[in-house]
């Protein structure tokens, strides 16, 4: 996907290619090569009220966090609200980002409180809706059936909410151990742990599912 | 199969981008344009650990200079010394605590409860070595009053405190505020030991440490319910729409 915005091109050599498939580098190979430098100067720019620099970042960061807010069950309209609601979040207090920090860190962590926000209202209203139901008997409409899950979705589907966040800033966002600790405001040996038991549920559940490498491709 | 082999078939998986609908990205820029403005960042953390630092001193010097010096008077040099000195460490690692809270993707070291249980373990060792006196005389009556003391003197801390940091944004508010009580609540136990004249060991142990666990959890009640509060008041405006 390429993008344009104010005159820029913001995938060319920005950060969005590909690496190898061959990449050598086991666990700790990024999907994407990341400038983390760019973001940053970005970051400052929208800080001192460069619009332009604002919708780089939301060209940028836009489908990663769109990604990581379609999470198993949210829909992909809840998704796109949730996706609003975070740069709302973000542009409100903008201004508790530091520019020596890392940036990404700072956008996840804003994201996750987006969603945890969510999914505890949306709590609150099936409490409510099942009240309402046993009064008036009137079936619940509106709710948006979860779009058809994803190789990823399916992929994490047998993890725990907090194990899957972390595999997915590790993998989708390229984001490092110590970042993902910043962006859960978890202790580095917390995420360690989380990514230990992920990789050992998903051998479990592959063995299990007898999920085997084909020549050049999985089965 | 191999963690290699798993981390293959997560970077497969993870390799597709994921599209958003320019309508949706240009929804989201044009939503942020009418209020693009400079902001300041906020000051670096040492700046405001520094400031939490002072205020909680100040609210423990003011609140003793109301009640009387009469604690800090009785003490011993090596007493005197050690307590000031563990509390004032104690303020500045709380104070990097409640300031790491207010601004997200900040590191974190311990859980929030390890840093709370930590700052009471070394509050407890330091009195356990310095108080000798181990007779027990009007334990609750004499306890109650101090752990009240502290705990009031660690209101006005904890107000003052989250205004130095109103400018944050808190991603875990429940651990914000327990952090925000531990720090006031050092303020409290500062206000104790400058003015409370019973150095029975099992009294400065018991009441006077028993302020930051009250205090922390008190903070951390508030949060909570304002978070409800803020959470419950949104849901019924969407409820109403």
């Amino acid at each position: 996907m390429v993008i344009r915005r104010a005159g820029v091109d913001l995938t060319a050599g920005n950060g969005l290619q590909e690496l190898s498939s061959n990449d050598p580098g086991g666990a700790k190979t990024l999907p994407f090569v990341r400038p983390e430098g760019d973001l940053e100067s970005l970051m400052v720019r929208y800080q001192d009220g460069d619009f332009a620099a604002a919708t780089a970042l939301i060209d940028r960061l836009s489908p990663q966090l769109h990604r990581f807010l379609n999470a198993q069950f949210t829909s992909r309209a809840d998704a796109d609200d949730l996706l609003q609601e975070t740069w709302l979040h973000i542009h409100k207090v903008r201004h508790t980002y530091r520019p020596s920090e890392p940036v990404l860190p700072w956008f996840y962590a804003i994201a996750r409180y987006v969603r945890t926000d969510h999914y505890r209202k949306s709590i609150r209203i099936a409490a409510r809706e099942r009240r309402l139901e046993d009064m008036s008997k009137i079936p619940a409409t509106g709710a948006g059936e979860p779009d058809q899950a994803d190789s990823w979705q399916a992929l994490l589907a047998p993890l725990p909410e907090s194990q899957r966040e972390v595999i997915e800033m590790l993998k989708v966002a390229g984001m490092s151990l110590e970042e993902v600790a910043r962006a859960t405001s978890s202790s580095l040996g917390s995420v360690k742990q989380r990514v230990h038991r992920a990789y050992k549920k998903l051998r479990e559940t592959m063995d299990a599912t007898g999920l085997k490498k084909r020549s050049g491709g999985w089965s | 199969m191999k963690d290699k082999e798993i981390d293959d078939l997560l970077k497969t998986a993870a390799r597709p981008s994921h599209e958003v609908e320019a309508v949706s990205l240009q929804r989201v820029a044009a939503s942020l344009q009418s209020s693009m403005r400079p902001v300041h960042p906020l000051p670096p953390t040492w700046v405001l650990t520094g400031a939490l630092a002072l205020l909680c001193a100040a609210v423990a010097l003011l609140g003793a200079g109301r009640a009387g010096f009469d604690g800090f008077e009785k003490m011993d040099l090596m007493q005197r010394a050690l307590i000031f000195a563990t509390l004032g460490v104690l303020t500045c690692l709380s104070g990097i605590w409640f300031a790491h809270e207010m601004i997200p993707g900040s590191r974190r070291w311990l859980s929030p409860g390890a840093v709370l249980g930590l700052t009471v373990l070394a509050l407890l060792g330091v009195f356990a070595l310095l108080f000798r006196d181990y007779h027990v005389s009007h334990f609750v009556s004499a306890g109650t009053k101090c752990l009240i003391t502290g705990v009031i003197h660690a209101i006005p801390a904890g107000l003052l405190s989250w205004l130095v940091l109103r400018r944050g944004f808190a991603v875990n508010s429940v651990s914000a505020g327990l952090a925000a009580g531990a720090l006031a609540g050092l303020a409290g136990v500062g206000v104790l030991e400058l003015h409370c004249v019973n150095f029975q060991a099992i009294h400065v142990l018991v009441w006077h440490t028993a302020v930051i666990p009250v205090s922390g959890a008190s903070g951390a009640l508030v949060a909570w319910a304002l978070r409800f509060r803020v959470g419950h008041g949104s849901h019924e405006r969407t409820v109403s729409e």
